[in-house]
């Protein structure tokens, strides 16, 4: 039975450089346990269509806790993608035994995703425990475990490999020497030490919605410290909203680098340019500008020289936390100012916004996150719900009504936001109008769309 | 007009590169008159070789073209498409006799894609008659002459499809003020400019556009918008109109009721006249200056816009609106219209372009003023390139100076590269938000050797 739980660590191996048969063979027996494959569907909707379709995918599940915290790869949750219908098998053959799992909240600084089995009884299951990566080195040769194809019966198997190239900034970030099978995306990396160090991951492109590594395409350590501090305290369930924040400036900054340094004939150490304030944020009402350069963020220097060390910044603020009193030493017109604030919550994004189906006219719209906002420069004085999908056949795709329309009136009552939304729909329900007028904004321009309800066929 | 992006028909321009290309059109018994139609235009049929000024990717090119166009009068002035003649830095044509003559551009207007040449001649040229469009009837018969990827004197013949298609004003080739001729005559690149001419042998339509992917959708200008078009720019060289900086829509899109007449305004330019006088979305417009106005359908939008571009430029006009249930005066005073487009300037020191900011641009990237320059395109390898200023960028300030407008965009930047600064700080827009871009001037008299050792570190 599956609840031995493993402890690489402990195990003694003695060889440092290199692995032995019996080492990988150990290895295999005391990390496969932890893997099982996942199963789920995804509602994909196509961003410029709103139209959707449902499919099939299947990932590694690692086990990293013995009642039942899972952790997969990122790639299920992205943008305009919605997993349902998740399950986990753990064992093989005989032993195997299906989950159903909840889906946490995506971490927004590393892409891997955390799922949560349901049980009636508590559980006690194999896991891996991780150990930080010290020792790894350029040429360092790890073992990575995972699952092959479905026509190998998701078979548990190992790869080898070696670190290819380590990245410094804005994280250190270990790279593979070649790429990896599917099944094993996701899954464990030992060192010869038999320490499990970390699992296989890619970053996210912009495209998929990662905002703050785009390393995409290259297999890459995710390190246990980038991590475990999940596996210690897991996210919260999705769309639950007793959840703290993180803490927010509302600029958005460009790195010193030494040209800029020279130009503003500041010192050449580095610091970060604020280029935009975003109207109504805390830096905002701080009185942050465009041009103030940030030497100093609560008493940790900022060094930044290059597009990519924005990110620790953004990162230091988010992890000081919402509300939080800091001190803001910066450079204005060549002098030093120091400003005082407190830090805002950083407000919600697009992958977490809150969405409202109706099913009278057959919109699917979701509330204007400040990332939206920003995506498609709107102005701060545009309030209303934007469209995510048009129901194949329904009033609103008869009135010509698209995704990304922005509704701002609907039927004579004013949208300013999704409860705003909610409501105007429930009285047309229950008014049942022959026709209804919305007013929008589609790109640049605001207009009108007629609908016509079918009301019969709501009977 | 509105959701423009969603409903936006792909209109190619037909400017043609050499194919070559087969096919007859016969029609039995109609043959004679067809063949006398089309020998009343054809001594007129001018084929046109513009050579065009385009800005493309960071850089100001010339290239030669090819399209169509007739004479209309026997001193030699020849109507053609905006987009066969304007931006040219010369135009020759080919006559009917295959002698090519250098014509001068009279005058263009870029809203209705028509341009009139003056072609130099000591003697009278054959020239076209015109006919009246707004008599054209769907079934009737028409030829469209001209040359179709540059074969010149090409005829082909078909039918008027529908004389008043409303083609939507969101795609930026399609004239806000008229309805089109929908023809099956086979259009091709090549064909812009030329006439469409009906069985007397009469022009009543200029060739203009063709729907890309679909067979026989061609379309042309009326006759009769090419006229009053043809005489303003005979007259003072430009078409003047008015603005108030409304959209409109037809009364469809709110409601079926065809009892409730007027046009919807559906939008509101925030830097206009109509702005100014606190005309809103959503007002529905039922007379301008005491002419009532009513749209209930799209192909009812072009001739209301027309109207209010009729108007005295610089002038009171009161609006009626109904607002609610409320009928409201609104007094308003006209401003002249934005060009079709903003000027453009290539700046090759720092190999870009750049050009106007027009109500469109600014609307777009929701600027709170006119101030300001676009950054058309930039080259690779240049030092905006390097500096990487983008295609899109507004260039808001060059150091401490505010960019107002091109002109003095223009001459900030000569002064920078003439002082040969070797670092300029631009501010610059890009989307929704803003950044610095740090241009290092790398002058090429002095310190070549320098910088390149300093970029080799």
């Amino acid at each position: 039975m599956l609840n031995s739980i493993i402890l690489i660590a402990a195990l003694s191996f003695g060889a440092n450089d290199g692995f032995s048969q019996t080492l990988l063979a150990a290895a295999y027996d005391a990390v496969t346990p932890a893997i099982g494959l996942l199963e789920y569907s995804s509602e994909v909707t196509d961003p410029a269509t709103g139209e959707t379709s449902k499919r099939d995918g299947n990932a590694l599940a690692l086990l990293v806790s013995p009642d039942g915290l899972v952790m997969t790869h990122g790639h299920m949750v992205v943008e305009n993608a919605d997993p349902f219908n998740i399950r986990v098998t753990l064992g093989q053959g005989d032993n195997e035994k299906k989950y159903d799992a909840v889906l946490l909240k995506k971490p927004d600084d590393i892409n891997v995703v955390f799922l949560k089995l349901k049980s009636e009884t508590p559980l006690k299951l194999p896991y891996v425990k991780f150990s930080r990566p010290n020792g790894l080195m350029l040429g360092s040769e790890i073992a990575l475990f995972g699952l092959l194809s479905e026509s190998m019966d998701f078979n548990r198997a190992f790869q080898a490999g070696r670190i290819a190239s380590i990245l410094e900034k804005p994280r250190t970030t270990y790279c593979l020497d070649d790429n990896v099978r599917f099944g094993f995306v996701g899954g464990p990396v030992v060192d010869t030490q038999g320490r499990v160090v970390g699992v296989i991951g890619f970053d996210l492109s912009r495209q998929e919605g990662g905002d703050v590594y785009v390393r995409s395409g290259h297999p890459l350590i995710f390190q246990s410290e980038l991590f475990q501090q999940y596996i210690d305290t897991p996210p919260k369930e999705k769309g639950d909203e007793k959840e703290e924040g993180d803490g927010w400036l509302g600029v958005f900054t460009q790195p010193l680098d030494d040209d800029f340094a020279d130009y503003w004939g500041l010192e050449k150490n580095g610091g970060l340019i604020i280029s935009t304030v975003i109207p109504g944020s805390p830096g905002a009402e701080a009185g942050l500008r465009t041009g103030d350069v940030i030497m100093d963020f609560n008493g940790t220097p900022i060094r930044a020289k290059l597009d990519r060390e924005v990110v620790g910044f953004t990162k230091l603020v988010r992890e000081t936390g919402p509300g939080k009193e800091v001190t803001i030493k910066l450079f204005r017109d060549k002098k030093p100012v120091d400003i005082t604030m407190k830090l805002g919550t950083r407000p919600r994004t697009s992958q977490d916004a809150a969405e409202y189906e109706d099913t009278v006219f057959g919109l699917t719209v979701r509330e204007i996150t400040t990332d939206i906002r920003i995506a498609l420069n709107l102005s701060d004085d545009v309030k209303g719900v934007i469209v995510r999908r048009v129901k194949s056949g329904s009033a609103a795709q008869l009135g010509k009504m698209r995704p990304g329309v922005i509704i701002l009136n609907f039927g004579d009552h004013p949208v300013t936001n999704l409860d705003d939304f909610k409501a105007a729909v429930q009285k047309l329900a229950e008014q049942k109008p022959a026709e209804i007028t919305v007013f929008a904004r589609a790109g640049s321009v605001t207009g009108f769309f007629r609908l016509q309800p079918r009301w019969d066929a709501h009977e | 007009m509105v959701m423009k992006q969603f409903r936006r028909i792909t209109l190619v321009v037909m400017l043609g590169a050499a194919l070559l290309l087969e096919g007859c059109a016969t029609m039995g018994g109609t043959q004679r008159t067809v063949i006398r139609a089309k020998d009343k235009v054809s001594p007129a049929l001018v084929h046109i070789r513009p050579v065009k000024e385009v800005y493309s990717r960071g850089k100001r090119e010339e290239v030669v073209a090819i399209g169509s166009g007739f004479i209309i009068s026997p001193d030699g002035y020849v109507c053609t498409n905006e987009h066969v003649a304007g931006d040219t830095k010369a135009v020759y044509c080919v006559l009917s006799d295959k002698n090519e003559v250098e014509a001068a551009v009279v005058g263009v207007d870029p809203y209705t894609d028509i341009a009139i040449l003056k072609l130099t001649t000591d003697h009278r040229l054959p020239y076209v008659k015109l006919g009246d469009s707004s008599k054209l009837k769907a079934g009737q018969t028409v030829m469209a002459l001209g040359s179709p990827h540059g074969l010149a004197r090409s005829v082909s013949l078909g039918i008027v499809s529908i004389p008043d298609r409303h083609l939507d004003e969101g795609d930026s080739r399609v004239s806000p003020y008229n309805n089109w001729i929908q023809t099956d005559a086979a259009i091709n690149p090549g064909n812009s400019g030329g006439p469409l001419v009906n069985l007397r042998g009469e022009v009543v339509g200029v060739n203009a556009r063709m729907l890309r992917g679909a067979e026989n959708v061609g379309f042309a200008i009326p006759i009769n918008v090419a006229k009053e078009v043809a005489d303003a720019l005979i007259k003072k060289g430009r078409v003047q109109r008015s603005w108030l900086g409304i959209s409109l829509q037809e009364m469809l899109a709110k409601t079926k009721d065809a009892t409730q007449e007027g046009v919807i305004i559906a939008d509101v330019d925030p830097l206009s006249p109509a702005y100014e006088a606190k005309v809103q979305p959503g007002d529905v417009l039922i007379s301008v200056n005491n002419h009532p106005v009513n749209a209930r359908f799209e192909e009812d939008l072009p001739a209301v816009r027309k109207l209010i571009a009729d108007l005295p430029v610089g002038t009171a006009a009161t609006l009626i609106v109904k607002r609610g249930t409320d009928k409201v005066a609104i007094p308003v005073m006209t401003e002249e219209g934005p060009e079709f487009r903003g000027m453009e300037q290539e700046f090759s020191e720092w190999a870009f372009t750049a050009s106007e900011l027009t109500p469109e641009i600014v609307r777009r990237a929701q600027l709170p003023s006119r101030k300001g320059v676009l950054v058309s395109g930039v080259q690779v390898g240049g030092m905006a390139g390097n500096a990487k200023l983008r295609q899109g960028d507004i260039i808001l300030r060059v150091d401490e100076q505010e960019i107002e407008n091109l002109q003095q965009f223009t001459q900030t930047y000569r002064a920078v590269v003439k002082a040969k600064k070797p670092m300029v700080m631009l501010f610059v827009k890009r989307g929704a938000l803003t950044l610095y871009v740090l241009v290092k001037q790398e002058l090429p008299s002095e310190g070549e050797n320098q910088e390149g050792a300093s970029h080799a570190e």
